[in-house]
């Protein structure tokens, strides 16, 4: 909770502190402009936050923006210099000590400048891939993004040449002639030549998407659909409003869907080719199909756990840092195909939300279980329940894999290739269906079918982000990030400890009853 | 008395088709089977995706039990006849499965797939397959025997023999292990024979070497190059010769007596050709050999042709001056001394273990030296390891021979050449191949890289196919693959060499197998829609309690 009010506070409050640092001619309008960085063109407000993320963990530097900041930085190769103070972090110990930081947690990045050689020599003799030289080598691509950025070569604006944009650094874009020229007509000839370049962009791409990302990144869409649906979640469980949460939903439903929808306009491709993406596509299909099932079956605890499972996305997308990153960057070649990608894909995250709606439930009437004791009737309603939701999962998961077996056979010319992720995935299904064949034998009686499917959901976890945090291989490895394995470790220790505490023994009926 | 013993047949059937196509027993395949994957999984990001191939998903009992599961689905479905209602989606569940099962065995028995490397404007039409094999080339007949070689993880005895070659072990993964071995051949005692292995070093760098004169060591040779630094390794007899300050400064060179001489010393004059070239006369075995010793050390004979094959050779200090260069003789080291204009030889004794070189601050010490026995890696099993998929550990394969006695390990870096009975046989350890009818060129490579970045955004190849039919230009790329002749060529991967010019990888396929696992896949998911839809209930909701607790509505 501490952190939403933090979220609040940094989203409503206007920080006044940035009156006191003298900008230059940079300014917060720059946000707009565009910049090619990354890959692709984007809206400089984006590039210059996930810059200043990178550096230092944070949006925003002694109360300037990360527009401001990053412009400030920009200008000291043109040899105007800031008193901006960077302070980056240094997590590993062994890092610390080689720096000779002591108690100190963060190092100053001119420091850091100074010491690059140290590092890189440290670098070369630590460990291969261990985690010492992973955190120097992250520390020396800090000190050469900020080094390229503090040379003017970082901020790429677009020139108009011959009718085609060519991107120069703004060391080699405030060209003397040019500033003069901007002097007669403005007492602010940078300003205008910065803001014109826009112009020219505009002229020769008019359907550039970036000031739509602009757009995007402003409306903070993540952060609303989480409230919206978390209050839609306390309407429901606290407050028992059951027509006020089922608005609420339906308008996370919709918040999300703009979301979705101006991020297939941003990056023209299905929204699902990365950890975040997949997260938030299978909360918000999770949702969409409680609801459906929900109204069909007349049961109002699938919007309970459609609505549960879809704040555990989005907090998850909101806070997780580093470990989902919402930056849209390309695509590697192999997965450039958007039919197949928002077929087979979609089908199987979409899959892994109908799962997890079965988890959701499992873990809830467990836990309930626990306190209140539940009558067989119970647990075949609550069973049936739960066998709905792996029904759609299954059938999803089977159409999934063969998709993608029918997508390699499409582009790699074999169906099945035993790549670790379509490994996985199969492992699930096999999972699945074998509890699906067991209740119909005496091994899983309906007394042990929920925990059973409560517990599988960690061979989807597994499947999902165990595959690029865990065994980090195979063609699938789009997105791999940091964090990764601690999150899943810790996911599996709560899942297993829940199924512990809910234990109870089966009564054996073949035994006499008059013990 | 045949009616009993029918019946008898019948119930064991019968009794066969009731355990397998039981769900206890769906339940155990699938969970072994299950079992089995993970385990895959977790090596394939270890040791890589051959060696999970060669130790779950490729064995024989792994697919074995793919096997049962097939028998159990066919026997769960048998045991559902005659066809009820209900049981519509279950029956086309089964076929679909049943049907990718077939596809999958048709795929696996007669499926091709492999890889050919199209390197530019080179013509290629081998496919190279995944399946290691030995071959042995007999150019004098003609022939090439190919032995498949099995299709294991670890080392595995062979026990095969073909005429007097015996083929002994396998090591699929190995890596190299250094050892001394003895001669396999003998020598005349003069024969220089001698090895050292070195260390040069200064406060920065330091870096080891081994250098060899023997005949039989093959990863070790005479010259090494270390920077700007070019080492000769020569027999011990030379050393001598360069401890002369001879004006001349040429060293004559017996390779028959092993001794050298200077010129001064035997007496043959030096003298210069008009065009300002040194040349000397040296009278042998009733000829003449004339040596043009700042050009080559070779002798001209009478016609001036190079002599290769002649025992003497003369060299010319002179040549060696301007750049580093060091020569090693065992105990013993030269080198031409800029500073002093002269040459230097030292000498490694008890009291000496590391020498200064003029170069630099570098210094040498003599680590071993041997001088009969020959320095060879020897191939030993090992764990591959895998990393940003490719093996960085194991990479070596190796089969070790036995002919006429004595042993030999041919590895799939370099082939071997042996004399058996008189006959060359060339001995190569490499990947089956496939020789298509039709042969391809690549005559373009375009490569689309993201805007402002290095990484590719696609790259695609333009390809002439050249078949009875006369030629035909393609372009393939990611998702659009060529088809030809029942051959699907898919973009896999491409290198680029020094001079930038791009190679082109395409994936080969022959799927005979595809249609039928596709109509399988559909019935299965036609199956699964059909037998939901056919079982569609509500849950009874007579005393239930709720989740959640007073909910208005």
């Amino acid at each position: 909770m501490k952190k939403l009010v933090v979220l609040f506070l940094t989203l409503f409050v206007f920080n006044a502190l940035a009156e006191n640092t003298n900008v230059y001619f940079c300014k917060q309008e720059f946000s707009k402009l565009p910049i090619l960085q990354g890959g692709r063109v984007k809206p400089l407000y984006v590039h210059s936050k996930e810059m200043m993320k990178y550096l230092t963990g944070k949006t925003e530097l002694e109360g300037l923006s990360s527009t401001l900041a990053y412009c400030l930085l920009s200008l000291e190769g043109l040899g105007i210099s800031n008193s901006l103070n960077i302070n980056i972090r240094v997590d590993h110990s062994e890092s610390r000590a080689l720096l000779e930081l002591g108690e100190e947690k963060t190092i100053k990045v001119t420091e850091l400048v100074d010491k690059k050689d140290l590092i890189r020599a440290q670098m070369s003799k630590a460990t291969p891939d261990s985690s010492y030289q992973k955190s120097l080598k992250k520390l020396l691509n800090k000190v050469s993004l900020y080094s390229n950025i503090v040379s003017s070569q970082n901020w790429l604006l677009p020139e108009l040449n011959n009718n085609e944009i060519s991107w120069v650094p703004l060391s080699a874009f405030l060209r003397e002639s040019k500033i003069l020229e901007a002097k007669k007509t403005s007492i602010n000839p940078f300003q205008v030549v910065i803001q014109e370049s826009a112009n020219h962009f505009d002229k020769v791409n008019p359907k550039s998407s970036y000031k739509l990302e602009y757009k995007y990144a402003k409306a903070n869409l993540p952060i609303w659909s989480m409230l919206v649906s978390l209050a839609a979640l306390l309407f429901l469980t606290l407050f028992k409003k059951f027509k006020v949460a089922l608005g609420l939903g339906l308008i996370t439903v919709v918040i999300q869907a703009i979301h979705i929808a101006m991020r297939v306009m941003i990056s023209g491709r299905a929204p699902i080719t990365n950890m975040y993406e997949t997260v938030m596509f299978s909360g918000f299909g999770a949702l969409i199909l409680a609801i459906i099932i929900g109204h069909y079956k007349k049961e109002k605890v699938f919007i309970y756990i459609g609505l549960a499972y879809n704040v555990c996305t989005l907090m998850m997308m909101n806070f997780a840092g580093s470990m989902l990153s919402p930056n849209i960057s390309p695509l590697v070649p192999v997965l450039r195909d958007n039919f197949w990608l928002s077929t087979h894909v979609t089908t199987i995250i979409l899959s892994y939300g109908a799962l997890a709606l079965s988890w959701v439930l499992g873990n809830s009437i467990l836990i309930k279980g626990r306190f209140n004791s539940l009558s067989s009737a119970d647990e075949k309603y609550y069973s049936d329940l739960i066998y709905t939701c792996l029904k759609y999962g299954t059938i999803m998961l089977g159409a999934g894999i063969v998709l993608g077996g029918i997508w390699a056979d499409y582009s790699w010319g074999r169906f099945w290739g035993w790549d670790p992720k379509e490994t996985w995935s199969l492992i699930v299904l096999c999972i699945y269906i074998a509890i699906l064949h067991g209740r119909y034998t005496n091994w899983i009686p309906p007394k042990r079918f929920i925990p059973l499917v409560t517990a599988s959901f960690m061979s989807v976890m597994m499947a999902w982000f165990g595959v690029n945090y865990i065994l980090a291989a195979g063609l699938h490895s789009y997105g791999f990030s940091e964090g990764g394995a601690i999150f899943l470790g810790s996911f599996f220790l709560i899942q297993i400890l829940v199924l512990v505490f809910t234990w109870k023994p089966v009564k054996n009926n073949r035994e006499p009853k008059n013990v | 008395m045949q009616n009993t013993k029918e019946s008898k047949l019948i119930t064991i059937l019968n009794k066969i088709e009731n355990t397998l196509g039981g769900l206890k027993c769906a339940v155990t395949l699938i969970l072994i089977f299950t079992v089995g994957m993970v385990v895959g999984t977790f090596f394939e990001s270890y040791y890589g995706t051959e060696f999970a191939g060669k130790t779950i998903y490729k064995t024989w009992w792994f697919m074995s039990i793919q096997g049962l599961m097939f028998l159990s689905i066919v026997f769960a479905t048998f045991r559902r006849l005659p066809p009820k209602k209900r049981l519509y989606g279950f029956y086309t569940i089964h076929l679909g499965l049943i049907l990718i099962g077939c596809g999958s065995f048709v795929t696996y028995y007669a499926g091709v797939d492999g890889s050919i490397l199209l390197q530019p404007n080179t013509p290629a039409r081998e496919i190279i397959l995944p399946q290691d094999v030995l071959k042995i080339e007999i150019p004098d007949e003609g022939r090439v025997v190919t032995y498949r070689l099995p299709n294991s993880a670890f080392k595995t005895s062979l026990d095969e023999i073909y005429k007097d070659i015996k083929l002994v072990d396998f090591l699929p993964y190995a890596e190299k292990k250094f050892q001394w071995q003895d001669s396999k051949n003998s020598y005349s005692e003069k024969e220089p024979l001698h090895s050292s292995e070195y260390l040069i070093s200064n406060d920065n760098v330091s870096q080891q070497f081994l250098v060899s004169l023997h005949p039989e060591s093959i990863e070790y040779e005479g010259n090494v190059t270390l920077g700007p630094l070019t080492i000769h390794y020569l027999p011990n007899g030379l050393a001598k010769c360069f401890a002369f300050n001879n004006k001349s400064k040429l060293i004559l060179w017996d390779r028959e007596s092993v001794t050298c001489n200077t010129p001064e010393e035997i007496n043959v004059p030096v003298k210069v050709t008009k065009t300002g070239s040194r040349f000397l006369v040296i009278e042998k075995d009733g000829g003449y050999l004339s040596f043009f010793p700042d050009a080559s050390p070779w002798p001209m004979d009478e016609k001036l042709n190079m002599n290769q094959q002649s025992s003497i050779r003369v060299f010319s200090k002179k040549l060696f001056e301007d750049k580093p260069n060091l020569f090693l003789f065992g105990e013993k080291i030269a080198f031409y001394d800029k500073d002093e204009q002269k040459w230097e030889v030292r000498e490694f004794n008890s009291s000496t273990t590391k020498l200064d070189l003029p170069w630099m601050g570098f210094e040498l010490s003599l680590l071993q030296h041997q001088e009969k026995k020959v320095p060879i890696n020897i191939p030993v099993p090992t764990w591959p390891i895998q990393k940003n998929n490719q093996l960085i550990k194991g990479n070596l394969k190796a089969v070790s021979l036995e002919v006429k006695g004595k042993n030999y390990w041919l590895t799939n870096e370099r082939a071997m050449t042996l004399l058996i009975a008189g006959k060359k046989m060339n001995f190569i350890l490499a990947k089956d191949s496939l020789v298509l009818p039709f042969e391809f060129v690549l005559t373009r490579f375009k490569m689309d890289k993201d805007p402002g970045t290095n990484s590719p955004a696609s790259y695609e190849s333009f390809v002439r196919l050249f078949t009875e039919d006369g030629p035909s230009d393609h372009h393939i790329y990611m998702n659009n693959p060529l088809k030809h002749e029942g051959f699907t060529f898919y973009q896999a991967s491409y290198s680029q060499d020094r001079q930038g010019n791009y190679s082109s990888t395409l994936s080969a396929n022959v799927d005979q197998g595809r249609a039928i696992k596709y109509l399988g896949s559909l019935l299965l998911f036609i199956g699964s829609l059909l037998h939901y839809h056919l079982n569609f209930r509500t849950a009874r909701k007579d005393n239930v309690s709720p989740l959640i607790n007073n909910l208005e509505s």
